[in-house]
């Protein structure tokens, strides 16, 4: 058996939605805040290897998103353990960088949060602005890009670092025909360096391209995990 | 496990916080985003105006136009001070280094939200670049702030070479200061509506305008303006540059401040560094 990559026990993720915000007259009152408490994520238990590249699938609000988001470290389990071999970079489709800047320093910016030299940076921001492929507009702010183009930045900064695990949430949806195959490509280069890789969409084509294995999430938990082929057509016999 | 892979052993939780020195290292390897970061963000900030960053200067320089109309030639607070309007540049452009730099740590971890969500990094290169680009764009300023004072006779001395001491420990004062608003601000948005009611009192407290040796008259009570770290950097700096004499509690209040700000702030930003990419 190859290393694991992640490993998920028993996660339980809750949280706390306000309905509106509490006023002080309530406060005054000592009335409780119209809360409710989220149970999104019921206790999963789930085991990724180094290298492997796996899909979740599942309805709106079945807990998908949340499961990637405290994969990546961003939100912290309620129970349960949530372990990486290293830290997972998430993609995510509203990313919007520093919108005030145009793309090519949107590109240097991400490069350096990511603690890569001011050097190294020079050297690979060509190669990034030429996979995004956003021509004359690189050089303007990145508030006037389109969701599809802000996607292909985002995908394209993100994955010239190669961090070792990948969380990509529906991010590659947006992208136009071109993009898609270009990016599935870029993915599959990533999986065989040993990258592991988490997708997470609605796209059951897009999943059948680039998974090898699937997990089915409804209401928070694993209705049925296993080979792509396998789980959609169960999926979609629902 | 049918074969003895160490792999259990390996993985890590992914909401963990670094330790100390793990995390101070990856601070130090994105040094080159703390530089660029604030340069990139000055270089747009004033993209809409003509002046551009001349308004860097201009700004202070405006304000000290203002007081002095009002404090100086409307309602004569020049009691005590000789060169009026260098005593009263020197305190509007550092405590306005301060306050800047202070209100824009608040909101420096909303603005990244987008960065914060994307990508793991130590979540103190916000609070520390939005730093970095206030001591850049305070360059000018101090340029202007020793020319005003040596147009009006006030010749280098010995004590301007404490200058950049005096500088780093105001520095190190408004990074704690920036840190600890900038948690407190992502917990409580209410802040900054706060904030500029807080500095507005500790303008006034500071004597930014006014020589509080003239005008505070009892003696314990003018002590207890050392407690005010705002009060003993301007007052280090007038020292420095027009000779003011000051007390020794100055440099020791001053000094402790520092430290205790920057210690303080640091940690408690530091114990939510999970939290920074909650929607909230």
């Amino acid at each position: 058996m190859a290393a694991l990559a992640i490993k998920c026990q028993d996660v339980h993720i809750e949280y706390l939605i306000r309905g509106h915000r509490r006023g002080i007259r309530d406060t005054l009152r000592g009335a409780k805040p119209h809360e409710r408490t989220v149970h999104a994520v019921r206790g999963v238990d789930l085991e990724i290897e180094r290298g492997e590249s796996v899909g979740i699938i599942g309805p709106n609000g079945s807990g998908k998103s949340t499961l990637l988001r405290s994969i990546a470290g961003l939100l912290p389990a309620t129970r349960g353990n949530v372990l990486v071999s290293s830290m997972p970079a998430l993609l995510g489709v509203n990313a919007v960088l520093r919108p005030r800047l145009t793309g090519r320093r949107n590109i240097m910016i991400g490069l350096l949060a990511q603690g890569v030299s001011m050097a190294e940076a020079e050297q690979q921001a060509p190669g990034i602005v030429e996979f995004a492929e956003l021509d004359e507009f690189i050089d303007l702010p990145m508030a006037t890009y389109s969701s599809g183009m802000r996607a292909r930045l985002h995908f394209a900064i993100a994955t010239a670092v190669t961090p070792d695990i990948l969380l990509i949430d529906e991010a590659l949806a947006v992208g136009d025909k071109w993009f898609k195959e270009r990016s599935a490509q870029r993915l599959e280069q990533h999986r065989a360096n040993a990258g592991t890789i988490v997708l997470v969409s609605h796209n059951l084509g897009e999943i059948e391209r680039s998974c090898s294995r699937v997990v089915w999430l409804e209401r928070g938990k694993i209705v049925q995990m296993g080979p792509t082929s396998e789980v959609i057509a169960s999926y979609e016999a629902s | 496990m049918t074969d003895a892979t160490p792999a259990a052993d390996e993985l890590f939780s992914a909401s963990r916080v670094e330790p100390l020195g793990t995390y101070l290292r990856s601070l130090w390897q994105r040094r080159d985003y703390i530089i660029q970061a604030p340069l990139n963000e000055l270089r747009v900030e004033q993209a809409n105006t003509v002046l551009g960053n001349v308004w860097l200067i201009l700004n202070p320089a405006l304000q000290v136009g203002v007081y002095f109309l009002v404090f100086g030639l409307i309602i004569d607070a020049r009691r005590g001070v000789d060169d009026y309007i260098v005593f009263l540049t020197i305190g509007v452009f550092t405590f306005f280094f301060s306050q800047r730099v202070i209100l824009k740590c608040a909101g420096s971890i909303q603005q990244s939200v987008g960065l914060i969500r994307a990508m793991r990094f130590p979540r103190a290169v916000l609070p520390l670049g939005t730093i970095v680009g206030g001591v850049i764009a305070f360059v000018p300023a101090f340029g202007v702030m020793l020319v005003v004072t040596l147009s009006y006779g006030n010749l280098p001395t010995l004590r301007w070479l404490t200058l950049p001491g005096i500088f780093a420990i105001q520095v190190i004062f408004t990074a704690g200061a920036g840190f600890l608003v900038a948690r407190m601000n992502h917990l409580y948005g209410d802040l900054e509506n706060t904030l500029p009611f807080v500095f507005r009192l500790f303008f006034y407290l500071s004597g930014v305008l006014y020589s509080v040796d003239r005008y505070v008259e009892d003696e314990t009570f003018r002590r207890l303006f050392a407690f005010n770290p705002f009060y003993d950097y301007l007052s280090m700096w007038r020292w420095a540059l027009l000779d003011i004499e000051t007390s020794s509690t100055v440099w020791i209040g001053g000094t402790v401040w520092a430290v205790v700000a920057i210690v303080g702030g640091f940690s408690v930003f530091r114990a939510a560094e999970g939290n920074y990419g909650r929607a909230s």
